[in-house]
C-alpha cells in the first residue's frame, strides 16, 4: 500500500511525467535553463561549476570546525536570493542533527547578503531590483527557513520520509539541507549492515526528493581516519559503501 | 505492471495439474492423484508410475499416456551445437564502447544477448563509463539507447561534452541526444515497470519514435536493489532475482546489449574488494569489469582509472587496461597482463 501511495504522489507531482522519462536532448535543456544556488565565493562556484546545482545531492565533508555549518546557512540564505540578482528566488528546508545551528550567525549572514544586493542595486540602478529588494528583507528570509530538529536517527528517517509531504505543500523550496548526516549514525550502531542499508534507502529517497522537487540537497559529513599499511589518511566518513557522493 | 510479468514467466515447478491440462487427464484422476500427495505436472512425471498406478487405482496404460504428453507439452527442444552457432552469429551484434582499451578488455566490445557489468568504488567512474558507452552507441553506432537513471548521476552537459568531443557537427549532435532515451528510476518497482514497458513496445514491434533499440544501460542496480536486501525483509532476494530473470529475458530476446554498473564492498576494513549483491547475482552478469582508481588519486582529481577484467566468458580474466574518463579519448591501450588479477 505504501507503494501505491508514494507512486500517485509522484503522479500528483507532476512536472517530470508519470515515470520520469525524456531524451537525453530535453534534458540538455532542462540543465542549461537551471539555475545554481551560488555561495558567494568565487572559487567554490568555480570548482562546483556555477554553484550548487539543483536536482543533485552534494556532500559537504571536513574536519570539525572547518566550517561546514557556516557554508550551509550560508546556502539557506543564498537560495532566497531573487532571480533577478541572480539567485533561484526559493525557501530552504534546514535540518539540524547536532544542534549547530545559530540564530544569530543567520541574521547576520542575512544582513550582509541583503545590504550586498543593495549595493547591487545602487550600482545598476534597474528598476525589478528595487521590486525584488522590498520583499528580500531580514524577516522575509528567516521565516523562510524551515527547520527541524532531529535527535537519533530514527527521527531522521521519519522526517526525510516525511519530507515529500512537506514539499508538496511549500513548493517554493529549493534547498534542503542535512546538518551531520552522519552523526546520528556513527555511535551506538551496532548492525553495520543495517547502517548501510539505512544509508542507502535514505540516499535513494534523497535523490527522489531533489529530482522530483527541483532542490539541491546538502549534506554534511564527519571525516574520519583510515589507517592504511604505511600511512593513514583523512577520509570521508561512513565508508566507501556508502553512496552518497 | 509488475503482476503481469510474474504470472507469464511463472516456472513449470509451479504448473498444477489440473482437468483438460491435457487429453486423458480427467477431474476423478486429478483427485485421487491430489489425495496421494501428487499436485503439480513436476510431481506427476519424476513419480514412479507403476507405484502410482496402484496407489490410486488407475490404469497404468492411461498414466503413461498423459505423462507423454505433459513431457511433450512441457519439454524444451532441443537443439543441435551447429544451428545454435548457426543463430547465435545472424543474431549476435557486437557494439564497440568507443574506447579501444575497453574494447579489447571486452573481446571487442559489448555483446548483445549478455548482461556485462562494471563494478567500482563510488567516484571510480562507473557513470562516466556509462555515458561514453551511451554517446558512441547513438552516435557512431546510430542506434537507440535507453539508459535507467538510479541513482540521478546521469548529467546531460556532460553527455554534450563527451559528444562535443567526438563530433564537430553540431546537428550530428542533436541527433545523437535525441536518440538517447532516459528514464529516471528510483525504486525497484519503477525499474521493473520501465522494464515491462520496454518489453512491451519491443514485442509489439513498435518502430515509431524509438527506432530500433540495442542497447540498455542501467546505472546501478545496486542502488534500488541495496536497501531491500537483508534484515528480516525476505522480499529482496525475491525481487532482486525477478530483475536479473527480465534483464536477462529481454538481452536474449531482443538481442540488446545490457549494461549494469555495481557497487563494491569488502569483508573487512582491510579484505579485498567485492561485488555487492552477493552470489546470487553473482551469476546474472557474463562480464565483469572492475574500474579503479590509483591509490589515493580521489585528491589528486586525475581522470586515469583503471579496468580488470574480473569474469569473462571468452577472455581470461585479470587483464587490465588504462581508461582516461576525461573526454572520451584514450590512452595508449597499455595492456598489462595479470600478475595480480583482482
Amino acid at each position: 500500500v505504501r507503494q501505491e501511495c508514494h507512486g500517485d504522489a509522484a503522479r500528483t507531482a507532476g512536472g517530470s511525467g508519470v515515470t520520469r522519462k525524456c531524451t537525453a536532448l530535453d534534458l540538455l535543456e532542462e540543465e542549461q535553463s537551471q539555475g545554481f544556488i551560488i555561495t558567494f565565493c568565487s572559487a567554490l562556484d568555480n570548482i562546483l561549476g556555477g554553484g550548487v546545482q539543483l536536482t543533485k545531492i552534494t556532500e559537504i565533508c571536513g574536519a570539525p570546525g572547518v566550517g561546514k555549518t557556516q557554508l550551509c546557512m550560508q546556502l539557506a540564505v543564498d537560495v532566497q536570493i531573487p532571480e533577478c540578482f541572480g539567485g533561484v528566488a526559493g525557501e530552504a528546508v534546514f535540518i539540524d542533527t547536532e544542534g549547530s545551528f545559530m540564530v544569530d550567525r543567520v541574521v547576520d549572514i542575512a544582513a550582509a547578503c541583503v545590504q550586498h544586493c543593495h549595493l547591487i542595486a545602487e550600482a545598476q540602478q534597474e528598476e525589478d531590483h528595487g521590486k525584488a529588494l522590498e520583499t528580500f528583507s531580514l524577516e522575509n528570509i528567516l521565516s523562510h527557513i524551515y527547520y527541524f530538529r532531529c535527535r537519533d536517527y530514527t527521527e531522521l528517517l521519519a522526517q526525510v520520509y516525511l519530507l515529500p509531504e512537506f514539499l508538496s505543500e511549500h513548493s517554493k523550496v529549493r534547498l534542503v539541507v542535512i546538518d551531520g548526516i552522519a552523526f546520528p549514525f556513527r555511535h551506538d550502531f551496532e548492525d553495520l549492515s543495517l547502517r548501510t542499508r539505512l544509508l542507502n534507502g535514505l540516499a535513494q529517497q534523497l535523490i527522489i526528493i531533489a529530482n522530483d522537487h527541483k532542490s539541491a540537497v546538502i549534506l554534511t559529513n564527519q571525516m574520519t581516519t583510515r589507517i592504511g599499511q604505511n600511512q593513514s589518511t583523512l577520509v570521508p566518513a561512513l565508508g566507501k559503501c556508502s553512496t552518497l557522493t | 505492471m509488475v503482476w503481469r510479468s510474474v504470472l507469464f514467466s511463472l516456472p513449470v515447478e509451479m504448473v498444477v495439474l489440473r482437468a483438460g491440462l491435457c487429453p486423458g487427464l480427467t477431474e476423478d484422476m486429478i483427485q485421487l492423484l491430489r489425495a496421494n500427495g501428487i499436485r503439480t505436472v513436476v510431481d506427476f512425471v519424476s513419480s514412479d508410475l507403476e507405484d502410482v498406478a496402484q496407489k490410486c487405482s488407475l490404469s497404468y496404460k492411461a498414466l503413461v499416456a498423459v505423462r507423454r504428453v505433459l513431457l511433450a507439452q512441457f519439454s524444451a527442444f532441443p537443439a543441435n551445437g551447429a544451428d545454435l552457432y548457426e543463430e547465435l552469429k545472424s543474431s549476435t551484434a557486437i557494439l564497440p564502447t568507443g574506447s579501444p582499451s575497453l574494447d579489447q578488455l571486452l573481446d571487442s566490445g559489448l555483446y548483445t544477448g549478455e548482461v556485462t557489468e562494471l563494478m567500482g568504488a563510488p567516484g571510480s567512474g562507473k557513470t562516466q563509463v556509462c555515458l561514453g558507452i551511451a554517446a558512441s552507441v547513438s552516435l557512431g553506432l546510430k542506434q537507440h539507447v535507453l539508459f535507467l537513471d538510479s541513482t540521478g548521476g546521469f548529467t546531460a552537459s556532460r553527455l554534450y561534452q563527451i559528444l562535443q568531443a567526438q563530433t564537430e557537427d553540431e546537428e550530428e549532435q542533436l541527433e545523437a541526444l535525441q536518440r538517447i532515451q532516459v528514464v529516471r528510476v528510483f525504486h525497484i518497482y519503477e525499474v521493473l515497470s520501465a522494464l515491462q514497458e520496454l518489453r512491451d513496445r519491443l514485442s509489439q514491434q513498435v518502430l515509431s519514435s524509438t527506432g530500433p533499440l540495442k542497447m540498455v544501460l542501467l546505472d546501478s542496480v545496486s542502488a534500488v536493489i541495496y536497501p531491500l536486501l537483508g534484515g528480516r525483509q525476505s522480499e529482496g532476494l525475491a525481487l532482486m532475482m525477478q530483475l536479473s530473470r527480465e534483464l536477462k529475458t529481454l538481452a536474449r530476446e531482443f538481442s540488446l546489449a545490457v549494461v549494469v554498473t555495481n557497487q563494491v564492498t569488502r569483508d573487512s576494513s582491510t579484505g579485498p574488494l567485492k561485488p555487492a549483491l552477493g552470489r546470487s547475482w553473482s551469476f546474472v552478469p557474463s562480464t565483469r569489469v572492475l574500474l579503479e582508481s590509483k591509490e589515493g588519486s580521489w585528491e589528486k582529481g586525475t581522470s586515469h582509472r583503471a579496468a580488470s577484467l574480473a569474469k569473462s566468458p571468452r577472455q581470461p580474466t585479470g587483464i587490465q587496461v588504462q581508461l582516461d574518463i576525461g573526454n572520451g579519448d584514450v590512452l595508449e591501450p597499455s595492456l598489462v597482463t595479470p600478475t595480480q588479477g583482482l
